[in-house]
């Protein structure tokens, strides 16, 4: 690690926390994270190289966070492994926040939420291809590059081993407010799914600039859901009530979904609407959004 | 998550899915290949296959594992060059593979198993050390793409599609594939074309009346280079035919040249594949003695 000189401590990850750091050598900004990975008597543990060799397999694509090297470091006489990742200025949340607040609040373009999005769901389509569910997408974890109009999924992999936590190593409150209802539910089942209603909810998100379910414990979460698309059964989205924490809950009728993101042109409430299925079978798969007509006027040639 | 080699990916038996995984796995077969393997030191390569090969052969090893430590120690040495006449080196790289082989196969692995014997004794710290070496060298790169990973895709243009058909079809290629890198000119080959190869193989001694239509569709395949498709089965046949020489000398070398499976002079470079006939089954014969001696 010596390797490194840590700059400042940038986050906290899903998984722990990230420094900025920069390469002594080469003068390259990288970010560095702590993993809960210890070398043992056995030397690297097999989830560890499992885990790590999948990240680096995934890492190939441009709109995933690249992992550019793995560091052991001696920790009170225990060897612990850090990963090496490229270092990108901003993320997708410090981005929408200098939209809404600031000297200069405004929309985000339009053009730039569609490239956005596209990018995420290649980036997630790419995840989906090699069997990988990220079950984490949040714009926190998505960075950016502002001046290229770069987007990138960061926090990846390292989730499969380990269950999302519902709060982080640090006690900090994991957030609630991209995840899928079948996963506050209690489903045992993941599927695809959960990505593509986290990839509704960013997109949600950058047209409004504020979150379109910020719930703050499980239960407060699916009554924010449930008011906008109306309360779910059997009839919509069958197997529901057989959810290991469905309960019976106040009935609300869909409201139009259309409302909700009045910046948005139709092209784009259509596709949403196909994101925040309730029935994880019926959200529509990244691939398939990345054929959608809302992305008709965008300029696929350059990703 | 576990690594299979039929499934780098680890995509799910989704159609869609494995559809868009076999476009990834061609797209990105070439990473793993080895461009410089000429620089790789035969001695050295020679022994510390050998010490895997003693391994399998002592433990009663999964070959996969087997096959993939090899893949990791071709990959290191193609990188980095081991000092000469530092024989316990070779020996700390091929168990260090063995190891991270096992983890990467979720196979129990007990360090103990691999030392001791032969007078080399290595503590933990130095294998995890060498552990890491191998993995910086390779880049964490160890879901290595292998010919198993297209298997499933090249059956899917056999038929008849029987279940009892394809399985043995499947199983046969592989042992050919686990044959593979004993021998180094078979580093030249990408993975879908020695998965390629292997399948015409393995089709052509057990369904020899179906094997046309085989080879036909195989041939069809937008993804495949026909003509390294048929070198590769070429350069199979003649390992298999040089086990044959080192293995069985039971067997009278006829002067001929060998025919591959796919009609072709072995030495021969006509581009344009004829089936020829194996007129007293001797070739069929020779791979199959040859298999027997050298299961890997």
């Amino acid at each position: 690690m010596e390797k490194y000189e840590k700059l400042e401590k940038v986050g906290e990850g899903t998984y722990g926390k990230v420094y900025k750091a920069q390469d002594k050598a080469t003068g390259q900004i990288v970010a560095l994270k702590k993993t809960r990975l210890e070398m043992d008597e056995e030397g690297i543990p097999p989830t560890a190289l499992r885990e790590i060799s999948l990240l680096q397999l995934l890492s190939r694509s441009i709109y995933i966070v690249r992992l550019l090297n793995v560091e052991q470091v001696q920790k009170n006489g225990k060897p612990l492994l850090y990963l090496v990742f490229e270092y990108l200025e901003t993320d997708l949340k410090k981005f929408i926040d200098s939209h809404r607040r600031g000297p200069n609040p405004r929309p985000i373009p339009s053009p730039v939420i569609q490239s956005f999005l596209f990018q995420l769901c290649k980036g997630v389509a790419h995840c989906h291809s090699h069997g990988v569910l990220h079950r984490d997408l949040k714009p926190q974890n998505l960075l950016v590059d502002k001046e290229k109009g770069i987007l990138k999924i960061a926090d990846l992999g390292l989730g499969r081993a380990f269950t999302v936590p519902l709060k982080s190593y640090t006690h900090e409150i994991v957030t609630l407010w991209y995840r899928a209802p079948e996963v506050l539910l209690g489903t045992t089942h993941y599927s695809t799914g959960v990505d593509m209603w986290s990839v509704g909810c960013i997109f949600a998100e950058m047209t409004r600039r504020q979150a379109l379910f910020p719930g703050d414990s499980e239960l407060q979460q699916l009554l924010h859901i449930f008011r906008l698309l109306g309360t779910p059964n059997e009839e919509i989205w069958p197997g529901v009530s057989s959810l290991r924490d469905w309960h019976e809950y106040p009935q609300w009728k869909p409201q139009n979904l259309a409302r909700a993101v009045p910046a948005l042109e139709p092209e784009g409430v259509d596709l949403l609407s196909k994101m925040l299925q309730y029935d994880p079978a019926n959200r529509i798969s990244a691939k398939d959004a990345m054929e959608h007509p809302y992305f008709d006027s965008l300029d696929k040639s350059q990703f | 998550m576990e690594f299979d080699l039929d499934n780098p990916l680890t995509s799910s038996d989704d159609e869609q899915q494995f559809e868009g995984s076999i476009l990834a796995l061609f797209a990105a077969e070439s990473n793993y290949m080895i461009s410089t393997a000429g620089t790789i030191d035969l001695n050295t390569r020679r022994d510390a296959v050998s010490l895997v090969l003693q391994a399998h052969f002592d433990r009663n090893l999964d070959p996969f594992i087997a096959y993939l430590a090899i893949n990791y120690i071709d990959r290191f040495l193609s990188k980095r060059e081991i000092p000469q006449g530092k024989p316990w080196i070779v020996r700390l790289l091929s168990i260090s593979c063995l190891a991270l082989a096992s983890k990467m196969k979720k196979s129990s692995f007990a360090l103990v198993d691999f030392q001791g014997e032969e007078g080399f004794i290595f503590d933990a710290q130095t294998i995890r050390r060498m552990e890491l070496l191998v993995l910086g060298v390779l880049d964490w790169r160890m879901r290595t793409i292998t010919p198993f990973s297209f298997l499933r895709f090249f059956i899917s243009f056999f038929s008849p599609a029987q279940p009892p058909l394809l399985q043995a079809l499947k199983s046969h290629a592989t042992q050919i594939l686990l044959k593979a890198p004993n021998d180094i000119k078979m580093l030249e080959f990408k993975p879908s074309v020695l998965a390629a190869a292997a399948l015409l193989s393995a089709a052509y001694e057990l369904f020899p009346v179906q094997f046309p239509a085989f080879r036909a569709a195989v041939s069809s395949c937008e993804f495949v280079d026909k003509a390294k498709v048929w070198e590769c089965s070429s350069a199979m046949c003649d390992a298999a035919a040089a086990a044959t020489d080192i293995c069985d000398d039971t067997t009278p070398m006829s002067s001929d040249t060998p025919v591959t499976v796919l009609g072709l002079h072995c030495s021969s470079s006509e581009s344009e594949p004829a089936v020829r006939s194996s007129s007293d089954g001797r070739d069929m014969k020779k791979r199959r003695v040859s298999s027997e001696h050298r299961s890997l």
